[in-house]
């Protein structure tokens, strides 16, 4: 029986754990089917109720799509993460290359001060970053939403260290090709760190399309807003929420990141790993 | 014509205190195949990184076919070269890899496919052109890299220690490979190695480095015959050479150990003059108690098949001798050797240097 029980609890841990992250999670995606006076019936005490809709409606969805500007709002999202993603492996990989490849003085001193910012809360930085994007005008844009994000210490980080291992006698080899170094970095590093540079593309994808506390400071007007902002904010502020209706774009927002995810799901867990850092 | 000069070659790491090259010549003639060798860190990878122009020397000055280069970037040098590590490209095929440099220099592409296929021929890739590097073997791998020098038609071919990562076996067989090559094109090579085997099948010419300087350089048997000081003498050969101090006494060289042989022919030496003599394994030989200059006890015995090295201790140094496996002894076995005086190299105990 002995060697039965260190699998059975393990797999009971692993159990507790599904649940306290799968949990939430149905419950939202249950909520958003119920009709807005069951939404809280059902909440204590906790059955299988709580988290099954015994009359699914599909009410939520409707009044979602037709009265709030969740496909607006799901678009800009799209666009601000697709654009940081695209800028931000720009940046990071042209800067890891500069400081990997390139010998100058003080290289290791300007990598160390990218990485001490990383030690900056984003609640510290709220302030003064607000002030530099609307004085640049910047704010209500999506460009404002996604431009103090793009040279990203981590990606850096990532980077630096994928480029690091590449063998250094292949640049050399490229140089006697007569590769300068926009070609070297174009035609020989980059092909050479795909999975690295997938993996940084989806985690600032999901950071990006995550944010809530930023975009809230930096675009307010409904042009501007980003997903999480529109759940957020879809009622007035002299009405009580809609939670039918909060739950229902919480399920929306979710979808996109869950198909990432299960298609991509092997670059992920390695992106964790890799980092360690930042979920 | 691709002849390489070198004059007052100088390479001074930031940091490093010492030089790491100081003040080298060397000259390399038109379709010359020359060996760079010596000990890890003597400075033979830094001057061929220099020639390639992967680095700069901080002195001197370097010249391909008259034409200076230092200062010009490696692919205006006219030079290919082949990596220890291969340096392929892994997300190309190997034709990719081999045209790479050409299609950066924008050649018609009919002309690089008939470079490509040519040099492909020549080394027996024809059928692995588009494969990715990870399909190869390391013997092919190292083909390729060849392929991609090949193709650039250089007037000077680079080697850096291309055969380290590769087996006994097949290192055998590339070795055989890369002379037939140079022949074939009648390029200058110029060949970098720590491997004294490498040194003395391939070259025309081995420079033995160490510290960053010139020790030695000539033709290999050359090298190997009349070696200019004590450390090229025990880099070059394999088993090494062994060392006894001797001492000048009536006109017969001392040898420790009451060991005594007579001074080499033409080769007078003042009295009490202290020395290293150098003694080939196979300059030994087996022979009679009486007549035999070293009698010791065979310490091991290592059958090489055609031949058998010998260890013994003669008055307190390791030696060995190669012998014929049919009058070896056995370990812990008496074992009688004499000398061929002829055969000895000697070399002043202070400075190292040949007398």
């Amino acid at each position: 029986m002995a060697r039965f029980r260190k699998p059975l609890l393990l797999a009971a841990v692993l159990a507790l754990i599904l649940v306290c992250f799968f949990a939430p999670f149905l419950w939202i995606v249950s909520n958003s089917f119920k009709p807005q006076l069951g939404i809280f019936s059902d909440v204590t005490p906790i059955s299988w109720r709580t988290f099954l809709p015994l009359d699914p409606v599909a009410e939520n969805y409707r009044s979602l799509f037709a009265r709030t500007n969740i496909l607006h709002a799901l678009l800009n999202t799209a666009i601000v993460a697709a654009g940081q993603v695209a800028l931000t492996l720009l940046l990071c990989s042209m800067a890891a290359y500069a400081l990997t490849r390139i010998k100058f003085r003080g290289s290791q001193a300007v990598f160390v001060l990218i990485l001490l910012t990383f030690l900056l809360p984003v609640e510290a930085l709220l302030v003064p970053l607000y002030q530099v994007v609307s004085g640049l005008g910047l704010s209500n844009t999506l460009t404002g939403i996604m431009i103090p994000w793009i040279a990203s210490p981590f990606g850096l980080f990532l980077l630096k260290q994928a480029f690091e291992e590449l063998p250094r006698d292949l640049e050399d080899a490229a140089r006697i090709d007569g590769a300068g170094h926009l070609r070297i970095f174009v035609s020989v590093i980059l092909p050479n760190v795909k999975v690295p540079l997938l993996t940084l593309g989806l985690v600032t994808f999901l950071f990006s399309w995550n944010s809530f506390l930023w975009p809230l400071v930096i675009a307010q007007s409904p042009d501007a807003q980003v997903i999480q902002v529109a759940i957020a904010q879809q009622g007035s502020p002299t009405q009580l929420p809609n939670w039918g209706e909060t739950f229902a774009g919480a399920t929306v927002a979710t979808l996109p990141l869950i198909l990432l995810f299960l298609l991509l799901q092997k670059y992920f867990t390695q992106g964790m790993a890799m980092s360690g850092i930042k979920g | 014509m691709a002849q390489v000069s070198l004059a007052g070659i100088g390479k001074t790491y930031e940091g490093a205190g010492a030089n790491t090259i100081a003040g080298l010549d060397l000259d390399v003639q038109d379709g010359e195949f020359l060996v760079l060798v010596g000990p890890s860190g003597c400075g033979k990878s830094t001057t061929l990184r220099m020639i390639a122009g992967l680095e700069e020397p901080t002195a001197g000055e370097i010249r391909i076919g008259g034409r200076r280069v230092d200062g010009l970037e490696p692919r205006e040098r006219g030079i290919a070269m082949v990596f220890q590590n291969y340096a392929l490209y892994p997300h190309m095929t190997v034709a990719q890899n081999m045209s790479f440099g050409l299609r950066l220099a924008r050649l018609p592409r009919a002309e690089i496919r008939r470079r490509v296929e040519g040099a492909a021929e020549t080394l027996g890739l024809s059928g692995h052109l588009d494969r990715h590097p990870k399909a190869l073997s390391g013997g092919q791998r190292q083909r390729v890299a060849m392929g991609r020098a090949i193709v650039r038609e250089p007037e000077v071919f680079l080697f850096d220690e291309p055969l380290s990562n590769l087996d006994a076996q097949l290192r055998g067989q590339m070795r055989a490979e890369i002379r037939r090559i140079h022949d074939r094109l009648s390029a200058t090579t110029i060949y970098v190695t720590h491997d004294q085997v490498e040194a003395m099948t391939l070259a025309d010419r081995v420079v033995v480095l160490k510290d960053g300087r010139i020790e030695q350089q000539g033709s290999p048997q050359e090298l190997y015959d009349r070696p200019a000081t004590r450390f090229v003498a025990g880099f070059l050969g394999s088993p090494q050479m062994n060392f006894l101090a001797a001492t000048v006494r009536n006109g017969a060289l001392d040898l420790g150990g009451g060991a005594v042989l007579p001074l080499p022919p033409g080769r007078p030496l003042p009295e009490g003059r202290r020395l290293d003599a150098g003694i080939r394994p196979e300059a030994f030989a087996a022979a009679a108690p009486e007549d035999a200059a070293f009698h010791a006890t065979a310490t091991m015995v290592e059958h090489l098949g055609a031949t058998s090295l010998v260890h013994f201790s003669h008055a307190g140094q390791d030696c060995a001798a190669l012998m014929e496996p049919a009058r070896a002894p056995r370990a812990g076995q008496p074992v009688h050797l004499s000398a061929d005086p002829a055969r000895l190299s000697l070399f002043d105990a202070d400075s190292g240097r040949a007398v």
